[in-house]
């Protein structure tokens, strides 16, 4: 269980460093459970820092998107930290970026939060619809999310609301931190995820027929991309002209290919984190696609993402006696 | 304006008729989510669920328009494709995303005579008869009532439904809403003075359960002054640059024109763009001039409050909510106009 | 590009794109060629010069384009010129199949082999083989552009 007022003093030593700039981390939202991403540049700030299961969002995403403005002759670019709130998911997705280069471990400190699991806004939205004000969740110890509306107090069994990648979630620990608050969770069995092995054992035309229902109302607002910690390229592929990869017409084609071109460019990367299915504002279920990836990749190559920084990237390496039965 | 009712259980039987004589958009669910889709069984048509996800403009300025195809070579030519232009009908739209309609007329159909029309989205609009339905239960983010707007306003559409429990009760508002009316069999009974009261009651209380309000008063003044100042840096820290909010509004109209060919044949088309994608306004030289996220945040809060008032008098916000229900990170429009207001300038 | 169907012998011609590697397998395929080797039409090649160098995108653009199958080759592991370009693209074949498969596109339809410069007689057979595999599957329509521009 995370304390407020310890994660708060962590935050606020942090941002208190001269060495860092700001630290990320998660306020209250405007209205029901929503949580927004929250900027400490003074130990001030921190006071609205707070964590809950409903923090989901993975904040992994934002130290690749600072902006970095032209310098003027004789100004030297700044080099300073930047602090992250991170909890198992989100330590990974940054190992993956060090491993790859886009960033380095100095330029960031981790505040890690073990991690009991995130609640789906979807799930619980549609559990308590129309709060117009702020409402927060706690968890018990008997499994038990605790919450408070218009004074009656509610108790819901934590696997009601418990987001789906969190359940078959391996690494509840952040692998990688510079402070970690509280002590860290117990190892506990995942559960398979298996929304993946339902599509699976349907015949290949009842599969294309599932992608197909969801593919085409893909409107490509890229909101997977963007919201994932690690689609960071400068310039995505979909948005090239020359070559085009992909026209921007929206049609089931196209859309299919931006899929599998996301999908593909994750292979032996993608850290389960779920952002993709939570922003897409269609319901696209691209952590099965995600998910199913990384099964495929750790069964045939035995590789995992985001545990090791020093780790060789997935598709940029090999091992000889890869398996290549399909080859022939 | 003519007043009609219909009772609810002979609905299915209005759309069925609708659907055999003209061609029926309906709203539909769909994995989850309600989209405008064509009704062919009026089974399939859900009123349960508030708002589409899509807003319908995505009928009348659709996501893709092929504008003209062309062939290269000895047999080059080109080719308009032919729009057409018989009735359609658009049952369930809510007024606010009628609404969305009007804000974005003046932009394709030009505000005064001999203005450019664009023959797409004119077309389309024309041949719409919008029956609209009122919200009875408006949704956590729905502030249509910021903009003098009401869940059951019938300015905006040719026809309204209320539901004013068991029956609905019928506006006619245009002559288009009158003529679709004719061609249909008489199904309609004239409303009375007591339902006309408890119409307006219930939209009394659809009023009072929208609990969400947009203070825009001197918005429009307070963003003229501010375009330089540091507070848009602190509203666009947390924008990750999805188009998910201009994608899902029902008054951004931006577009993109792509040529897109083979070696002898192509066609150029028109997409929605977002003002939110870093390459919306990159140009060919390689300078951006909206280079960070600031400026873009900036640019669509100033387009719907500050650009669109000060060049069509209106503000381009219908208060569907659309964008704070589907932000992944929370920006609120309602909380950035109320910062904007408390910035010092 | 578009599949031609000959109604006469009511027979589908497939169209499958080839990527073959300019040190190996393009020059397997010339062996073939020149040693008159007989086999059917359908491989439209693309010479590239590795193996390493097929982008997987490069699959679900020939299918959007109008293929109905597509044929990687490359060096035999260990002989690629460029020391490991083929060991890549064996990564990367055998991820996106099984990308394909799940998403409910008969993984069949993308094949990989290796083909040395020598073996024109392999190719040829590898061709008949993917011919023969493709006509049974069937055009491939999920992820055609309905356009053909």
């Amino acid at each position: 269980m995370v304390e407020n007022k310890e994660l708060i003093k962590v935050v606020e030593e942090t941002v208190s460093r001269d060495d860092v700039k700001y630290v990320i981390g998660y306020k209250r939202g405007t209205y029901g459970f929503q949580i927004k991403p929250a900027f400490a540049y003074s130990a001030e700030d921190a006071k609205e820092f707070f964590y809950s299961p409903l923090c989901s969002k993975n904040l992994a995403t934002y130290p690749l998107l600072e902006e970095k403005l032209p310098l003027r002759r004789g100004e030297e670019a700044e080099h300073k930290k930047i602090g992250i709130v991170v909890k198992g998911c989100d330590s990974r997705a940054i190992i993956q970026i060090i491993q790859e280069k886009g960033l380095e471990k100095e330029d960031v400190v981790l505040i890690g939060i073990p991690c009991k699991g995130v609640i789906d806004p979807k799930k619980i939205a549609k559990r308590f619809p129309k709060q117009s004000k702020f409402v927060d969740v706690e968890e018990n110890n008997n499994d038990e999310y605790i919450l408070e509306i218009g004074g009656t107090s509610h108790k819901i069994p934590k696997d009601e609301l418990l987001s789906d990648v969190c359940k078959s979630c391996e690494y509840p620990n952040p692998p990688l931190y510079d402070i970690l608050i509280g002590e860290a969770e117990e190892e506990f069995q995942p559960e398979h995820f298996n929304r993946v092995d339902e599509l699976e054992e349907k015949t290949i035309e009842k599969r294309w027929e599932y992608w197909e229902k969801h593919f085409q109302n893909c409107i490509r607002c890229y909101a997977c991309r963007e919201a994932c910690p690690l689609c960071y390229c400068k310039t995505c592929m979909a948005d090239l002209l020359e070559p085009q990869w992909i026209r921007r017409s929206v049609n089931l084609s196209e859309n299919t290919a931006w899929n599998v071109m996301r999908a593909f460019h994750l292979a032996g990367r993608c850290i389960s984190c779920g952002e993709c299915e939570r922003s897409c504002p269609v319901n696209i279920p691209l952590m099965e696609l995600n998910k199913f990836v990384e099964k495929e990749v750790k069964e045939m190559f035995d590789y995992t993402a985001g545990l090791d920084t020093e780790e060789k990237p997935f598709l940029g390496s090999f091992r000889p006696d890869d398996p290549e039965d399909f080859i022939s | 304006m003519e007043q009609l009712t219909l009772p609810k259980e002979k609905l299915p039987e209005l759309l069925g008729e609708i659907g055999s004589k003209f061609e029926l958009i309906g709203p539909k669910e769909e994995n989850g989510f309600l989209a405008f889709r064509k009704i062919n069984d009026p089974k399939e048509v859900n009123l349960d669920i508030l708002l589409s996800r899509v807003p319908p403009k995505s009928l009348i300025f659709q996501q893709t328009e092929t504008l003209f195809t062309y062939a290269k070579g000895k047999d080059s030519k080109i080719q308009t494709p032919k729009i057409d232009e018989s009735v359609r009908v658009i049952f369930g739209i809510r007024p606010c995303d009628a609404r969305g309609y009007d804000i974005i007329d003046p932009v394709f159909m030009g505000k005064k005579e001999g203005d450019y029309t664009d023959p797409f989205y004119t077309k389309k609009r024309n041949r719409s008869i919008l029956i609209g339905l009122s919200c009875n239960e408006p949704d956590t983010n729905c502030f249509c009532t910021s903009f003098d707007d009401s869940p059951a306003n019938s300015k905006h559409v040719d026809i309204l439904f209320t539901d004013i429990g068991g029956t609905y009760f019928v506006e006619i508002v245009t002559e288009k809403g009158e003529d679709l009316i004719k061609n249909l069999s008489k199904i309609f009974s004239k409303a009375t003075e007591k339902e006309g009261t408890i119409r307006k009651e219930t939209e009394k209380t659809a009023i009072k359960a929208i609990s969400r309000k947009m203070n825009t008063e001197g918005a429009v003044e307070k963003l003229n002054k501010m375009f330089e100042h540091e507070f848009w840096i602190e509203a666009a820290r947390s924008c990750i640059g999805c188009g998910i909010c201009t994608y899902l509004c029902p008054t951004c109209h931006c577009f993109d024109m792509q040529d897109e060919s083979t070696l002898k044949l192509g066609g150029r088309v028109r997409v929605w763009d977002s003002c939110m994608y870093e390459e919306y306004t990159h140009h060919a030289s390689g300078h951006n001039p909206r280079p960070s996220r600031m400026n873009r945040v900036r640019n669509r809060v100033y387009h719907k409050f500050n650009y669109f008032p000060k060049n069509d008098g209106i503000f381009g916000c219908t208060g569907c909510g659309r964008c704070i229900d589907y932000c992944p990170v929370n920006i609120d429009i309602i909380e950035v106009i109320d910062k904007v207001k408390e910035v010092n300038v | 590009m578009s599949t031609k169907k000959n109604t006469e012998l009511e027979e589908f011609e497939p169209n499958i794109i080839g990527f073959l590697c300019s040190w190996c397998s393009y020059a397997g395929a010339d062996l073939a060629g020149t040693s008159r080797i007989q086999y059917p039409p359908n491989v439209k090649i693309i010479k590239v010069m590795c193996s390493g160098r097929v982008n997987p995108m490069y699959i679900i653009n020939a299918f959007q384009q109008g293929a109905d199958g597509v044929l990687v080759s490359g060096c035999h592991p260990g002989d690629c010129h460029y020391t490991h370009g083929n060991y890549l693209a064996r990564r990367r074949v055998a991820t996106m199949k099984k990308l394909l498969e799940f998403l409910g596109i008969e993984p069949e339809r993308v094949r990989m082999t290796w083909v040395s410069a020598a073996e024109g007689r392999k190719y040829a057979d590898v061709v008949r083989e993917v011919t023969e595999d493709i006509k049974k599957l069937g055009p491939m329509t999920k992820i055609r552009r309905e356009k053909e521009w």
